[in-house]
């Protein structure tokens, strides 16, 4: 035995050690510990351990994307995309997905509240009882959201039957989208009203000028559906895609080409490219393109003659040519003529109603008409009319224009105007902070309704919703409070709305499809109906319904390739764009605060992007807090060093900013709004990109959370300590 | 230093003192595996047998075993639905847990008697549809007041009568001997 510890001594002292450990930790199941507790009140075709499936239909953005919802024992657990839904196949995007966490999230509103006390239901239908009954009719207003089809409609028919005003929609996807100009373009250009369909699948070669088809531009999971037949390479030819803008989309980063073009001169680069067009496919020019010339262009806009040269020679000698605007291009002084110019380029090579080319959107089932949400400057009108105290009550359904619509329009304000705002908030957002009644709405996921597919689907679509789970809260199906409160009223309220609830409406409005021939499944009689519009989740027909746009004369109509005009002194352009993951309703949701922004990884917060080589001359690096001042504001927002922005211009997300709407959201990084004038182009639609800012230096510093290293694209400041 | 303490275990005084240690940490290992085996209290002492006498068929309580893979505990609403309606319900002490459970609203929390572990993925659908009857597996509920398990139920177990009812058949004996039936 040696003085020291043997090695025979502590294997065997080290073997009792390990044994002991491992017997008294317990090798037993520890299942037998487990407690099971019943339901009190089992859900109908719940089963304990088995799923329940419901289709329902999103409601995160207007695009009315059907959805398959997964329940377990009474609560929703995932969102899919309904492979039934001829919009999206099956799909969803980021915002689908995360609609769960809207149902989930800890600050909804809870109770009905007066001034913020809890108050009954009856005391709340009574309060809209008064507010109906008590005023002119033309006294009441209804502003809505672009979701929730089914209670515009109803909104509708009360208005219409006791002639208070008709109900006005808005949405800042809309804003950003310049729907307005779209469609004023396509009535301009065709006669007709309607939003243009882009068959960007069926094409071979896409331009698309300022589009970011596949973040949240009218319908994103159709057309990067489409984007992804483009590329698809084993039954044909891999399709071209160029991009022009001066700060590249999540878009513009899947583009072959990036043309960086100077923001205003969108309309002429359409025109000297439809005239080279022109000039290669031979005949005589057409009218719309005689003017321009080319080489100024060039000159203007910062792209080489011969780069114009080629890319008009690549749409020109292509079998399916097809050209997108959007974006920013239409958020300009000039919008309207980008728009009508990107339709001409679009008829030179006489894409209309064939494969990969133009056409009118399909109607949904039941409509017949094309319907579109308010221009910022008809809402510039609305909020006049507030503020001049024209509107008594004001009913606040689906939309959140305090923090939606540019600061400087003055909203905010103009609610002080109207003596009663009544707000149906789902979530305690700035606008319900300011009503004085908020009587909450459920989630989407517990409500009922419909949604009509506007575009993006061949097929004319009508999504259906319904409940996948309970309503947790004290919430009210807002038209279920809408129905009993003229029903209370009555007289020709009643009239107006002669239903026992929300589902006995929507079946009512349902009701005429119900024998179409053309559907892809009718019934004998209502009950059977619904019973499969609630099982696959809505109601489309089995032919193709969009419209081939007429393009007589659309060629002869005179184009000017002026270039826009900015508002402001600054040196920089302002380009804010719509958040792709946030959007404008996302930021109550972690899941997609946490995503991180699909080009610069950021997430949590706002930037501003700024060229590196600008950045450089001002002095300026990574997270450093500068001052952009408009003439509409000014606000405090770190830097990100971006190379895929023109030196000249800035570029802020549109998301955030809020200083309510949950813990999740409220005082987390600033909104670009809050720096927009009130400039429109032609079709009334906001210039929100038709702005020159300054940029000031404030000497702070705020690191950005951002997935990809803190030391920036180009690892500086490698090795040093953060 | 622990040389001398090795010395002193290697005396007899010491090595009884090391089989004394030895056997207490034993029983005690012992006593807390028989703790994790011991399953919790019911909250009720439920007489399946009074059950089974009104001619209550196991299936009106546990639907899901015809359904999916867990045959479920009774919704309080359908315990109610009967027992609401029992004078006795009012006024048995044995029955005011579920009174009192029903009346305010809480849940029942029952202790599972017959389960297997995780990693099994158990489905009695298959087995109701094969022709199974309930007490083949969970003995005769005539007799018992709170379910016992007459049988452990472990792999051996299973496969025991999956092999007699595979019998000749080699095809049938293949798909219910194979591991991917039961652990996927």
């Amino acid at each position: 035995m040696s003085n020291k510890f043997s090695r025979r001594d502590f294997l065997k002292l080290a073997g009792v050690g390990a044994a002991t450990t491992a017997i008294l930790t317990g090798c037993g199941p520890a299942s037998r510990y487990v407690k099971r507790e019943p339901y009190m009140l089992m859900p109908e075709y719940t089963y304990n351990g088995q799923s329940t499936y419901y289709a329902t239909t999103c409601r995160e953005c207007a695009a009315g994307c059907g959805l398959i919802v997964r329940t377990s024992q009474g609560r929703a657990i995932k969102t899919e995309g309904n492979a039934n839904n001829p919009l999206n196949l099956g799909k969803t995007c980021a915002r689908g997905q995360a609609t769960l966490q809207g149902l989930y999230n800890p600050d909804r509103v809870t109770d009905p509240a007066k001034a913020g006390a809890s108050i009954t239901w009856d005391a709340a239908t009574q309060a809209v009882v008064d507010a109906l009954k008590n005023h002119k009719p033309d006294e009441i207003a209804f502003l809505m959201g672009t979701t929730s089809d089914h209670l515009f409609d109803l909104v509708t028919d009360l208005a219409a039957a006791t002639g208070i005003n008709a109900p006005v929609r808005f949405g800042a996807l809309s804003m950003f989208e310049s729907r307005a100009t779209l469609s004023t373009a396509a009535e301009n250009l065709f006669g007709q009203r309607g939003l243009p369909f882009f068959d960007v699948g069926g094409a071979q070669v896409v331009f698309s000028f300022g589009a970011n088809f596949l973040e949240t531009w009218l319908s994103p999971v159709s057309y990067t559906r489409g984007f992804a037949g483009l590329r698809e390479a084993q039954t044909k030819m891999r399709g071209t895609f160029v991009q022009f803008e001066s700060r590249m989309s999540a878009t513009g980063g899947k583009a072959d080409e990036w043309m960086p073009i100077r923001p205003g001169t969108e309309a002429m680069v359409v025109l000297a490219i439809g005239k080279l067009v022109a000039e290669k496919r031979g005949g005589t020019m057409p009218h719309a393109f005689i003017e321009v010339d080319p080489a100024n262009v060039a000159a203007k806009s910062g792209i080489k003659l011969e780069t114009l040269e080629q890319l008009a020679e690549k749409f020109a000698s292509s079998a399916g040519a097809l050209a997108i605007p959007g974006g920013a291009a239409l958020g300009q002084s000039n919008g309207l003529t980008v728009a009508e110019a990107v339709l001409a380029l679009n008829a030179l090579v006489d894409n209309f109603g064939k494969p990969g080319g133009v056409y009118f959107s399909a109607l949904a089932p039941n409509q017949t008409e094309y319907q579109r949400a308010a221009s910022v400057q008809e809402m510039q009108g609305f909020i006049q009319k507030m503020a001049e105290g024209k509107f008594k009550v004001l009913f606040i359904h689906g939309v959140n224009p305090v923090f939606e619509l540019p600061a400087s329009l003055g909203f905010k304000e103009a609610l002080s105007g109207v003596g009663q705002v009544i707000s149906f908030a789902t979530f305690p957002d700035e606008t319900a902070q300011e009503a004085d009644y908020v009587l909450p709405d459920h989630h989407s996921l517990e409500s009922w309704g419909y949604q009509r597919v506007v575009t993006g689907s061949a097929q004319p679509v009508l999504s259906g919703s319904q409940p996948v789970v309970s309503p947790f809260y004290n919430t009210r199906a807002t038209a279920d409070v809408l129905i009993a409160a003229a029903q209370l009223a009555g007289g020709k309220f009643a009239q107006a709305l002669p239903f026992t609830d929300e589902v006995e409406f929507l079946q009512s409005k349902v009701a005429p499809l119900m024998n179409s021939a053309d559907g892809f499944f009718s019934a004998a009689d209502i009950n059977t109906f619904m019973a499969y519009f609630q099982q696959y989740g809505g109601w489309w027909k089995t032919l193709d319904g969009r419209a081939v746009p007429v393009a007589a004369n659309l060629l002869n109509h005179s184009l000017s390739g002026a270039e826009a005009e900015f508002a402001g002194e600054g040196e920089f352009f302002f380009v804010p764009f719509v958040s792709p993951t946030l959007a404008e309703a996302g930021a109550n949701k972690p899941w997609l605060q946490e995503l991180p922004d699909p080009t610069t990884t950021v997430m949590w917060n706002t930037w501003v992007e700024i060229n590196p080589e600008t950045a450089h001359e001002l002095g300026l690096e990574d997270d450093d807090v500068v001052k952009i001042i408009s003439e509409a504001g000014e606000l405090e927002v770190p830097v990100y060093r971006y190379p895929a922005i023109r030196p000249d211009t800035i570029a802020m997300p549109f998301g955030q900013g809020h200083t309510a709407y949950s813990r999740y959201a409220d005082n987390r990084g600033v909104n670009p709004a809050d720096l927009l004038g009130q400039y429109f182009n032609e079709a009334g639609d906001l210039a929100f990109a038709g702005m020159k800012v300054k940029i000031e230096k404030t000497g702070k510093k705020q690191p950005l959370s951002r997935m990809e290293s803190i030391m920036g694209v180009y690892g500086v400041g490698l090795g040093e300590e953060h | 230093m622990i040389k001398r303490l090795f010395d002193w275990l290697k005396q007899p005084l010491g090595l009884i003192a090391v089989g004394i240690t030895f056997l207490a940490l034993f029983s005690l290992a012992a006593y807390g595996i028989s703790l994790t085996q011991k399953p919790p209290e019911q909250p009720l002492q439920f007489p399946h047998r009074t059950h089974v006498a009104f001619g209550i068929q196991c299936l009106y309580c546990h639907p899901g075993a015809s359904k999916g893979p867990a045959a479920g505990i009774p919704s309080q609403a359908k315990c109610w639905g009967c027992h609401n309606q029992i004078q006795k319900t009012q006024t048995s002490e044995l029955l005011k847990p579920l009174k009192d459970a029903v009346l305010s609203g809480t849940p029942l929390e029952w202790v599972p008697v017959a389960q297997v572990p995780d990693f099994v993925q158990f489905n009695h659908r298959a087995h109701v549809a094969a022709g199974q009857n309930c007490e083949n597996c969970h003995g005769d509920m005539t007799k018992v007041t709170i379910a016992e398990n007459p049988q452990v139920m472990n792999m051996g177990w299973c496969l025991d009568c999956h092999k007699t009812i595979a019998g000749e058949d080699h095809e049938k004996l293949v798909k219910l001997v194979d591991c991917g039936t039961c652990h996927y």
